[in-house]
């Protein structure tokens, strides 16, 4: 461990001090890097990029499942866990509420809530696993996506499950377009959920003990008398539940679901988590820079297509677009050692 | 030997630990008194460690008895031994490095208000009151309470984590070798913020391998030896010679395993 004597706190008033305290905020890279991206895609395309109101309404449609599902994964990973099975929880909560509204004619919310329940104990049994018997989450849950995605082919046999039928008010709740808007309804959800998730990880107890849960935080965190434990159990259960929450909506929006919806969202949410400037180590990270990390995402399918680049490099570019915000974070790491806050949130 | 003091705070009596076949802690009798620092030092697998681990709640005692202010008492985590006054700092494990200096100080004991049952952070409460120890314990070169601690040097990272007991109003403070790794100016530091819990009238059980680590700050020295105690001397009981005498007849040594 080298540690140098107290480095000198960032000089609050000079324009130096103002650029070093900005560029410290976890949020600052994702947020520079969107507007990088659509400054590209507006002079690059014909029809405009954040100009068009139907390009934005499709940027937020394809950034909701990604974000909802990463706002879990965010608390999960800033206590220290992995969760590798939130894409095969996506597809099972919507496969479960859906089998059960056909087979046995339950109305839509009690397969709603049904569906939410069995995602979340996956998520218990996720927790339980890594916290008590001590298996690395990594692996934990690499197991339970085989296991849930099974699941999901017995009961559905393989086949989508519709909810083409259902007309209730809930229905148009959960999906749909925001009435009198474009804005697809599981971005608001997404919005909302993050908003609270914001405020839970700076200013609740329970967001201070999920800081100090991480890597090299929770033995002091154990020391402290905080119930390590506990914590990253309900991050499991909190992750596990979202995952099943953004399926469910994206079922709702698209009337189907199958067992191979959300299928790269485990992989695409970490990956928005890490452009969002989250740590893998934990302890280091912020919700609202999880949704720019998703926002990133959605922008970037959304422009290669608007710029006519070929589909195929989505991917690659979304790879390296990983790999340089990791670069990123462990040079503001270096920045930020002056001293100032982890975020404009406190 | 000196008197003690003030009254007992902690009191060991008869107190074993077993690890399977291992006997870490023997029959092990101890009080720490009010407003002294009792030094507790041997070799590495003398059983100190396991000493600061059951009077912090991580491991219970196979047999015997801990007693605090002279209640026999079980904890069964850490938490317990927190709620009933007891502060551990330990070397590695005193702060949380990318954490902001207010959550550290607050960590397991934050200031909150209840909204709705959730537990709302009562953050300006908590900084202001951080900050105004961090004045107390002469870290000057803090700036903010929002700060990381990561910009803290080793000694200011101790310097904290004992001057939070003294605000929590602890009853006992473990030092689990808080000045290993440390330079000199740095060890001085520490010294003065475990002087100041002294003073606050804290019972402190300092444990070190290193004699001359324990030496300038402890009133009485306990020397643990195979699970067991050896002996307790007082500071000025023995010079510093003699001292040397003792810690090398328990097969100690006074610089070994920086």
């Amino acid at each position: 461990m080298t540690r140098t004597e107290a480095s000198a706190p960032g000089s609050g008033g000079t324009a130096e001090g103002v650029w070093r305290r900005l560029i410290a905020q976890r949020e600052f890279a994702p947020f520079v890097a969107i507007v990088v991206l659509w400054m590209i895609f507006e002079l690059a395309s014909q029809t405009g990029f954040f100009t068009s109101a139907a390009l934005m309404s499709s940027v937020a449609a394809l950034t909701a499942s990604v974000g909802m599902v990463s706002l879990g994964v965010t608390m999960l990973m800033v206590s220290g866990e992995f969760d590798l099975s939130v894409s095969g929880t996506f597809a099972l909560a919507p496969a479960i509420m859906g089998w059960l509204m056909r087979e046995l004619d339950w109305p839509i919310y009690i397969g709603l809530v049904a569906g939410l329940l069995v995602v979340s104990l996956a998520g218990l049994v996720n927790g339980l696993i890594t916290t008590y018997v001590g298996v690395p989450s990594f692996i934990v849950t690499l197991g339970m996506l085989f296991l849930v995605t099974t699941i999901n082919r017995i009961i559905l046999g393989g086949f989508p499950v519709d909810l083409i039928k259902e007309q209730g008010v809930l229905k148009s709740v959960l999906g749909g377009d925001l009435p009198g808007t474009p804005v697809a309804a599981p971005f608001v959800w997404m919005l909302v959920v993050g908003l609270v998730l914001v405020f839970v990880l700076r200013r609740t107890q329970f967001g201070n003990w999920t800081y100090a849960a991480g890597k090299y935080g929770g033995g002091v965190a154990r020391a402290m008398g905080v119930p390590v434990r506990r914590v990253k159990l309900t991050n499991f259960v909190l992750t596990a539940f979202l995952a099943g929450l953004a399926g469910i909506l994206q079922f709702a929006d698209f009337g189907s679901s199958s067992v191979a919806s959300g299928i790269d969202l485990n992989l695409l949410a970490i990956v928005a988590v890490v452009i969002g400037g989250t740590s893998l180590f934990g302890t280091k990270g912020t919700v609202a820079g999880s949704m720019l990390g998703a926002l990133i995402l959605g922008s970037t399918k959304v422009g290669l297509i608007i710029i006519k680049v070929p589909a195929e490099w989505y991917l690659g570019l979304v790879g390296t677009l990983l790999v340089i915000s990791a670069g990123l974070n462990a040079r503001v790491e270096i920045l930020s050692r002056g001293g100032q806050r982890s975020s404009i949130f406190g | 030997m000196i008197a003690p003091p003030g009254p007992a705070v902690v009191e060991l009596e008869r107190v074993s630990r077993r690890y399977g076949k291992v006997l870490a802690v023997r029959d092990f009798d101890l009080a720490v008194h009010a407003g002294e620092v009792l030094g507790l030092v041997g070799d590495n697998g003398a059983g100190k460690s396991t000493v600061v681990k059951m009077i912090s709640g991580y491991v219970a005692p196979t047999s015997g008895t801990i007693k605090i202010m002279g209640e026999p008492v079980q904890f069964r985590s850490p938490k317990e031994a927190r709620a009933a006054g007891i502060e551990t700092v330990y070397q590695d494990l005193a702060i949380v490095d990318d954490m902001a200096l207010w959550r550290n100080f607050f960590l397991g004991k934050e200031i909150y208000r209840k909204v709705f049952g959730i537990r709302v952070l009562q953050v300006h409460e908590m900084a202001r009151i951080c900050g105004r120890h961090l004045d107390e314990v002469g870290l000057t070169s803090v700036a903010s309470p929002y700060q990381f601690a990561t910009t803290l040097s080793g000694g200011e990272r101790q310097s904290l984590a004992i001057s939070r007991s003294v605000y929590f109003e602890s009853r006992v403070l473990l030092l689990d070798e808080p000045v290993a790794a440390l330079s000199v100016r740095e060890t001085r530091r520490v010294f003065k913020a475990i002087e100041e819990a002294k003073a606050q009238g804290l019972a402190v059980l300092y444990i070190d391998h290193n004699m001359d680590h324990v030496a300038p700050v402890a009133d009485r020295i306990a020397i643990m030896h195979r699970g067991g105690l050896s002996r307790i001397v007082g500071r000025d009981e023995l010079t510093a010679a003699e001292l040397a005498e003792e810690v090398a007849a328990s097969g100690l040594s006074g610089d070994r395993g920086e």
